[in-house]
C-alpha cells in the first residue's frame, strides 16, 4: 500500500519535472517525427526489395521506431539519476522513510506514460503516410514496449547509481547501445544480414522486441515472433528491476 | 545526560584504488536530548562520512550507533522517519515551487494532504520563505534556498536534525541568519547535529563539540572549555621581511621564560605565552634591542584554531581548503 502511494507521489513529482522541461519535449517529440519525415521516403524505393508495396514500408519501419523509441527513452533515464544524484535529490529521498522500490519506480513509470504519448504522435503521423492501424495488435505491442523501456530505465538507472558521474555512464551506455541497435534490426530487418549477424541477433533482447513487433503491427498474433518476445523481455524486466531495487537499497556513497 | 545519539568505535573505510583507505576509526559520540552539537574539522576529516552512517545512508562497518534509541544498523526505517537531514547540496527540486517541495517531502514522510498543507505553511512562515512560496526554486537566492533546504529536513517534525556544512556557500549575513532559526529550532525542542568547517560556526553557534581530524576525535567539550584547554594567549607577531630575520626572532623570543610554544604560521611568528598583555612589553624590547624590525603585532584570546593546532600541530586553516574571511 505505501509502496503504492509513494510511487505514484514519485510518478506525480517526476511528471511534473518533465513538463517544465521544454526543452526535453521539445526533443521527445522531434526524434521520432524527424525519423518518420527523413527516413520513410528514402524506404519507399527498396519497398520491392522488402517485399512489400509503397506504403507497406511502414508496417516493417514503424515498429522498429516505437522499439528504438522504447529502447532510447529507457536507457536515457540514467542522465536525470546522474543529474538529481549530483544535485542531492536521490539521497534527499533515501533519507525519508519511503519505499525504495518507488524511489526507482516512479519516475520509470512517468518515462512510460510519456513513451506512450510520442508513440500515439508517431502512430497518427504514421498513419497520414498510409499506415494501416491495427488496434489489438497496437495494444498488445504497448504492453511489450512498456516492458522493453522499463527494462532499459531500470538498467539506466542503476548503471548512473552506480557510476556516479556522466562520463562514464556516457560511455558504458553508448558503448553498449551502438552494437545492441545494429544488431536488432530496429531500421532494416536483421534478414537481410549475413548468417552470422543473424546468429548473434538471437542474443540480442532489442532483436526480439523488434520482430515481435513487426507482427504486432500487423497483427499477426499466431507469430512465434510474439511469444518469443514476451518470454525474453519479461522475465529479464523483472530481472533488471529486482537488482536496480538493490542498487537503490544498498549504500550510494 | 539524556543523550539521543550516541556511538561506540565508529568505523567505516572505503576501497580505493590504494587499497583501502579509513575515513572513520573509531569515533564514540554522546548527544544530548536538546543540544546544538558540532563536528569541527578540515575538508576530509570523515565528518561528512560520519554522520552518513548516522542517517542511514551509509552501512556501517563496525561499532554500534544508536540515534533517538533506535540502532541505526538494525532498524534504518524507524530511524529515518525520527531524523531530519539536511545534505551539501540540498537537494531540493529546482523546477518545483517551494511549497511544492515542502508537500512531496511530507507526504514521502507519510503525511495526509491537509496536514502537510498547513506544516507547509507554518515552515515557510518560520523560515522566513513566504514570499518566495509558490516561486519556482530556480530563482531563490542561496540563503533562501539553505532555508528551504532546511525546511524540507524538519518537515516530519523530527527529533534530531542533522545538518552537513549548513553554511558553505552563504555570505555572513545569511550564515548569521541561519543560525538564529537554527537557534530557534532548538528552542522548539529539536537536537541538532552539524558538521563545519568554519571556526566561527563552531565557536558561536554549538552547544558543545567534537574536533574531528584523519578520522579520529582529537578534543571534545563546550567550546569555552577547549578554549581553556589551550593554556594562555597567543601573539602573532609579523616582521619586515630580511634574510634569516625569522629565524634569528624565532630563536631569541624562544628563549624568554614566559614563552610556552613557538611556531612559525606562513610569514607571521605565532607564540603561545601565559599572559599576553604582560608580556608584550617585553617582547618589543627584546626585538628592538636585536634591531629586528616589527610590522605589526597582535594578541589575541585562544581561539578553536588555537584548540586545533594543539591537537593536531597543524592550522585548520592550513588543513582545510577553506575557512571563512570572518573566521575568528
Amino acid at each position: 500500500m505505501k509502496t503504492f502511494r509513494d510511487t505514484g507521489l514519485l510518478f506525480q513529482r517526476y511528471t511534473l519535472q518533465m513538463l517544465r522541461n521544454p526543452v526535453w519535449l521539445f526533443v521527445g517529440f522531434s526524434t521520432p517525427i524527424l525519423y518518420l519525415a527523413l527516413f520513410t521516403p528514402m524506404l519507399k524505393h527498396i519497398a520491392p526489395t522488402l517485399g512489400v508495396r509503397g506504403g507497406g514500408v511502414l508496417e516493417i519501419f514503424l515498429p522498429g521506431i516505437l522499439s528504438l523509441l522504447a529502447f532510447a527513452s529507457g536507457s536515457s533515464m540514467g542522465f536525470s539519476t546522474i543529474f538529481e544524484l549530483q544535485a542531492g535529490v536521490i539521497e534527499r529521498f533515501r533519507v525519508t522513510p519511503a519505499s525504495r522500490f518507488a524511489i526507482l519506480v516512479g519516475p520509470i513509470l512517468s518515462g512510460l506514460m510519456m513513451m506512450m504519448v510520442f508513440d500515439a504522435v508517431v502512430v497518427a503521423i504514421a498513419v497520414g503516410l498510409g499506415f494501416q492501424v491495427h488496434w489489438l495488435g497496437l495494444a498488445v505491442l504497448a504492453v511489450l514496449l512498456s516492458l522493453l523501456a522499463s527494462l532499459m530505465a531500470s538498467f539506466s538507472t542503476a548503471t548512473a547509481l552506480v557510476t556516479k558521474d556522466i562520463s562514464s555512464f556516457a560511455a558504458i551506455i553508448n558503448g553498449i547501445n551502438l552494437p545492441i541497435l545494429l544488431l536488432a534490426g530496429v531500421l532494416l530487418p536483421i534478414s537481410f544480414g549475413p548468417a552470422w549477424m543473424r546468429v548473434v541477433a538471437h542474443f540480442n533482447p532489442l532483436y526480439y522486441s523488434v520482430q515481435a513487433s513487426r507482427s504486432l503491427a500487423v497483427g499477426s498474433f499466431g507469430s512465434p515472433a510474439v511469444w518469443q518476445g514476451f518470454a525474453v523481455l519479461g522475465p529479464l524486466c523483472v530481472l533488471v528491476v529486482y537488482w536496480a531495487t538493490r542498487v537503490f537499497k544498498k549504500a550510494v556513497a | 545526560m539524556d543523550a539521543i545519539i550516541s556511538t561506540t568505535d565508529l568505523r567505516k573505510s572505503f576501497r580505493s584504488k590504494r587499497g583501502p583507505v579509513e575515513a572513520v576509526k573509531g569515533v564514540s559520540i554522546e548527544v544530548g536530548r536538546g543540544e546544538i552539537f558540532g563536528f569541527l574539522g578540515p575538508n576530509g576529516a570523515g565528518k561528512t562520512t560520519t554522520l552518513r552512517m548516522l542517517t542511514t545512508l551509509l552501512p556501517i562497518d563496525s561499532g554500534t550507533a544508536t540515534v533517538a534509541g533506535l540502532d541505526v544498523a538494525r532498524r534504518p526505517k524507524q530511524v529515518r522517519s525520527r531524523i531530519g537531514y539536511v545534505s551539501q547540496l540540498g537537494g531540493a527540486d529546482d523546477l518545483a515551487t517551494g511549497r511544492e517541495n515542502l508537500i512531496l517531502q511530507g507526504r514521502l514522510y507519510g503525511g495526509d494532504l491537509p496536514s502537510v498543507r498547513l506544516r507547509a505553511k507554518l515552515l515557510m512562515e518560520i523560515l522566513d520563505l513566504n514570499e518566495f512560496a509558490d516561486r519556482r526554486v530556480k530563482t531563490y537566492s542561496g540563503g533562501q534556498r539553505r532555508r528551504l533546504d532546511v525546511a524540507l529536513g524538519i518537515v516530519h517534525e523530527p527529533e534530531v536534525l542533522f545538518l552537513d556544512e549548513p553554511s558553505t556557500g552563504l555570505d555572513p549575513q545569511n550564515r548569521a541568519n541561519l543560525w538564529d532559526h537554527v537557534r530557534s529550532l532548538r528552542s522548539r525542542g529539536t537536537t541538532i547535529f552539524l558538521t563545519t568547517h568554519y571556526l566561527e560556526e563552531a565557536d558561536v553557534l554549538c552547544d558543545r563539540l567534537m574536533i574531528m581530524d584523519h578520522g579520529r576525535i582529537v578534543a571534545e567539550g563546550t567550546p569555552r572549555d577547549l578554549k581553556r584547554q589551550v593554556s594562555g594567549d597567543s601573539v602573532l607577531l609579523s616582521l619586515h621581511e630580511e634574510a634569516g630575520t625569522m629565524a634569528r626572532a624565532r630563536q631569541l623570543i624562544s628563549a624568554e621564560p614566559y614563552v610556552r610554544e613557538i611556531t612559525i604560521d606562513g610569514d607571521q611568528l605565532r607564540l603561545y605565552v601565559e599572559d599576553g598583555s604582560a608580556a608584550l612589553p617585553g617582547l618589543l624590547r627584546l626585538l628592538d634591542g636585536e634591531r629586528i624590525g616589527l610590522r605589526s603585532i597582535s594578541l589575541s584570546e585562544p581561539t578553536l584554531d588555537d584548540v586545533f593546532l594543539h591537537q593536531t600541530g597543524r592550522s585548520l586553516r592550513d588543513a582545510g581548503t577553506a575557512t571563512t574571511e570572518t573566521a575568528a
